[in-house]
């Protein structure tokens, strides 16, 4: 596929040059489309991709259980991963099978060829992990890391929570997420296993600011990943940082949580009190007082409740601008409860320097607001994203294990 | 279980083929009274020939064997005569028999040439492995109907306690051969059926056999009603084992089949959901790996010459399973439920079991089989 030109799969997505673009949060909103073609995002740098590069349509996380019996079997894992992550996210002819009687080495959903699709792989790990007797990494464990705790709302379900380790693969397409899901566990699946498993999805292309599923838009107000100095601030866990090892400078802590939102009840639920809950118009996007999605909230505006979510969430005061998080979340639809209703909801995914200055924090303002009501947390977990991988011969975690 | 082959033995072998010595034309082995001259031979796998000079004082069959399987054989050697023999030999360790049954067999070491890469099987190679098998099967067949029987009889008898210790013996020999009794889709379902298979669940006309009985001595704890279905669950059984009789086990199902178990302790015995009534899970767990292990063990000089690294990873990996199946083997050799197992155990044999299907899924292929 060439550069000039939309390709095939970017017509068909309408995500062609011409076609509109879908970005991150907040950014298209701006007038500052980035399209997101077949193109390969790079996989290499200082940070892992898929923080503050742009969210593509479809998401996917699954966290793993750790079979790998020792060190030395921790270490191949990473080291497999980082060849596999090097390879689906680089687009590439697809290995075909040279004897028909062996099984083949690709599950063969992409044909002869990987198209990158934008596809990134994230990987970070979890609390468990550092506390595991088989790899002796309990002093190398990142200092807020914690096993996720419970808030008064929640009702985590055990299958879907935690995990050593997790996986964010994000793409434009739901295949290619499922095909380096699929290579992956080809290769990995006597070192880690499955815990539990979440897909997502955003509306793809179209301007504005995506809608979550109450039907508002989510994420005008996240920091613009763009800015990397903000994202040094906010996101990047810096060197040297109090307590953190040495390893952690350039990963960022990732809260993954699985919010069921109550779609039945929100869609009888007044629209003037479903904006009062959120605190924005709901067309509009714009706060309560305000004219435009991107006004700043006035949180003195009669029109504003004191309990709103975007002013619990971010008060927007000086001694609270340290704990913004940056938001890549989606949307998910999985079935029917047992009670007839609809399964679905938010798989909130966000990232920051320090989980206890940002998502924790945010999550005790948010304590027991309105919005509970209309929701509820079943899964997730606290996550370290590993640091990138800079240099040739270095793989992903290699900080981690004492190898760099 | 017994190993069959001393598979270890010949790999460390491969790594002293440099210092061998092999003879370019035929290996002369000349037999005496007393036994063989030399009493081993040092060859490189292929297909060897033998020049077998007969210097004792009747006549004589020479054989090559394997284990207990004989190889290749030339009988009838008349004192004072040579014959030749070549046989298609892998690389391992065989043993040849040297004039009187009283004198010591000699021993021939095959070794895999450097390199070497072997194609695929000879299907002549498989007859005694296939015919090694068979005879496995139907002898668990006819275990499998022995202790059914009892099962049955217990059941009918309404004795709870006695059917509940009887159940897992009973099923073991099925497991075992499940390859090759799930050939007989109709009996595998009258059998061994799962309430998950049935839309209706417990409660569903179909779900019959050892999960229905199951399900009847650990949730009612009662045999009420059983009785037509143990009569049934007995007759399936001896159906099976007639059925196995008249059957040709085909290579490649033989084969495969060891992938196959695994498959099925991967896909299913790992969650505990087998048998979910009785947590006897880890009797059928073991039970697929003993299956499949024989089914290695038969073939695995075969994979050996071709890909010694797969069959010392298969070994590694079955040895790993095993370790910790033992640790909840009780000393009358049941084993304690699977409610019993600690979530690190499980977790300890899911990475061995991944890794054995994995590499068994290749077995048929680098033995040039289509399955």
């Amino acid at each position: 596929m060439t550069a000039s030109g939309p390709s095939r799969r970017a017509v068909l997505l309408g995500l062609g040059s011409a076609g509109g673009a879908l970005a991150g949060m907040g950014r298209a909103a701006r007038g500052e489309p980035a399209a997101l073609g077949p193109a390969s995002i790079d996989w290499r740098g200082p940070h892992q991709a898929g923080i503050t590069t742009p969210q593509p349509a479809a998401g996917l996380v699954v966290a793993f259980d750790l079979l790998a019996p020792d060190r030395a079997g921790l270490e191949a894992l990473f080291r497999t991963l980082t060849e596999r992550i090097a390879h689906l996210t680089g687009g590439s002819a697809v290995p075909q099978a040279e004897d028909p009687r062996l099984p083949p080495p690709d599950s063969g959903l992409m044909g002869a060829g990987v198209d990158a699709d934008a596809l990134t792989i994230t990987v970070a790990v979890g609390a468990s992990l550092f506390e595991d007797a088989r790899y002796g990494l309990a002093a190398a464990r990142p200092a807020r890391l914690m096993q996720m705790e419970r808030f008064s709302n929640d009702a985590i379900d055990a299958d879907q929570a935690h995990g050593d380790l997790l996986i964010q693969f994000c793409a434009n397409t739901d295949l290619s997420v499922i095909y380096a899901l699929r290579a992956i566990v080809k290769a990995t699946g006597h070192l880690m296993v499955p815990r539990w498993q979440l897909a997502g999805f955003l509306r793809s292309g179209g301007p504005g600011t995506p809608r979550n599923l109450f039907g508002f838009k989510d994420g005008t107000a996240n920091p613009d990943p763009r800015d990397a100095a903000l994202m040094d601030a906010l996101v990047w866990t810096p060197p040297g940082a109090p307590g953190e090892p040495d390893w952690t400078a350039g990963g960022s802590y990732q809260v993954v949580r699985i919010i069921r939102q109550f779609v039945e009840r929100w869609d009888r639920t007044p629209l003037g009190e479903q904006e009062r809950i959120f605190g924005r118009h709901r067309l509009s996007g714009a706060p309560l007082g305000g004219q435009r999605e991107f006004d700043t909230p006035d949180f003195t505006h009669p029109a504003m409740p004191g309990d709103a979510h975007i002013r619990l969430a971010n008060p927007r005061t000086p001694g609270t601008d340290g704990n913004r998080i940056l938001r890549r979340g989606y949307n998910y639809a999985r079935g029917v409860t047992r009670s007839g209703q609809l399964d679905m909801g938010l798989l909130f995914i966000c990232f920051q320097a320090d989980l206890d200055q940002g998502f924790r924090t945010v999550q005790a303002r948010l304590d027991g607001e309105p919005l509970d009501e209309y929701v509820k947390p079943t899964g997730g977990g606290y996550f370290f994203a590993l640091p990138g991988v800079t240099g040739a011969g270095r793989f992903l975690g290699d900080g981690m294990l004492g190898l760099a | 279980m017994m190993r069959a082959f001393p598979r270890f033995l010949s790999l460390a072998l491969i790594g002293l083929a440099p210092a061998t010595v092999f003879a370019s034309g035929p290996v002369q082995i000349t037999i005496t009274r007393s036994g063989c001259e030399p009493s081993e031979v040092a060859v490189a796998a292929g297909k060897p020939t033998f020049e077998i000079t007969n210097k004792s004082n009747r006549a004589l069959e020479w054989e090559i064997l394997h284990g207990v399987m004989i190889v290749a054989e030339r009988e009838n050697i008349l004192p004072g005569f040579t014959q030749r023999l070549s046989a298609r030999l892998d690389a391992g360790d065989y043993a040849m028999t040297c004039g009187l049954l009283s004198n010591p067999r000699g021993v021939i070491r095959v070794v895999a040439e450097p390199g070497a890469v072997a194609g695929p099987v000879d299907p002549m190679d498989l007859v005694g492995p296939v015919a090694e098998y068979k005879l496995f099967v139907q002898d668990e067949a006819g275990a499998y109907v022995a202790r059914v029987a009892d099962f049955v009889a217990a059941v009918k008898a309404g004795d709870v306690a006695g059917a509940k210790a009887l159940y897992s013996p009973a099923r073991a020999p099925f497991e075992r051969i499940e390859p090759i009794a799930e050939l007989f889709s109709d009996l595998d379902q009258s059998m061994d059926s799962r309430e998950d298979d049935w839309e209706h669940g417990v409660k569903d006309p179909g779900f019959t056999g050892f999960h229905r009985i199951e399900y009847a001595l650990w949730v009612d704890e009662s045999t009420e009603g059983m009785g037509p279905v143990a009569d049934r669950l007995l007759a399936d059984a001896r159906d099976l084992a007639d059925r196995i009789k008249g059957l040709a086990v085909p290579p490649s199902v033989m084969i495969a089949g060891a992938g196959a178990l695994i498959e099925e302790v991967a896909a299913t015995k790992i969650t505990g959901e087998e048998d979910r009534y009785s947590h006897t899970d880890l009797a059928d767990f073991e039970a697929n790996v003993v299956g499949a292990r024989k089914i290695v063990d038969l073939i695995a000089p075969l994979v050996e010459t071709r890909d010694p690294a797969l069959l010392a990873g298969v070994e590694a990996n079955f040895q790993a399973v095993e370790a910790v199946l033992a640790r909840y083997r009780k000393a009358d050799g049941s084993f304690e439920g699977y409610d019993m197992l600690t979530r690190q155990d499980r977790l300890a044999m899911q990475g061995p079991i991944t890794a054995l299907a994995e590499d068994l899924a290749r077995v048929p292929g680098i033995l040039g089989l289509e399955v």
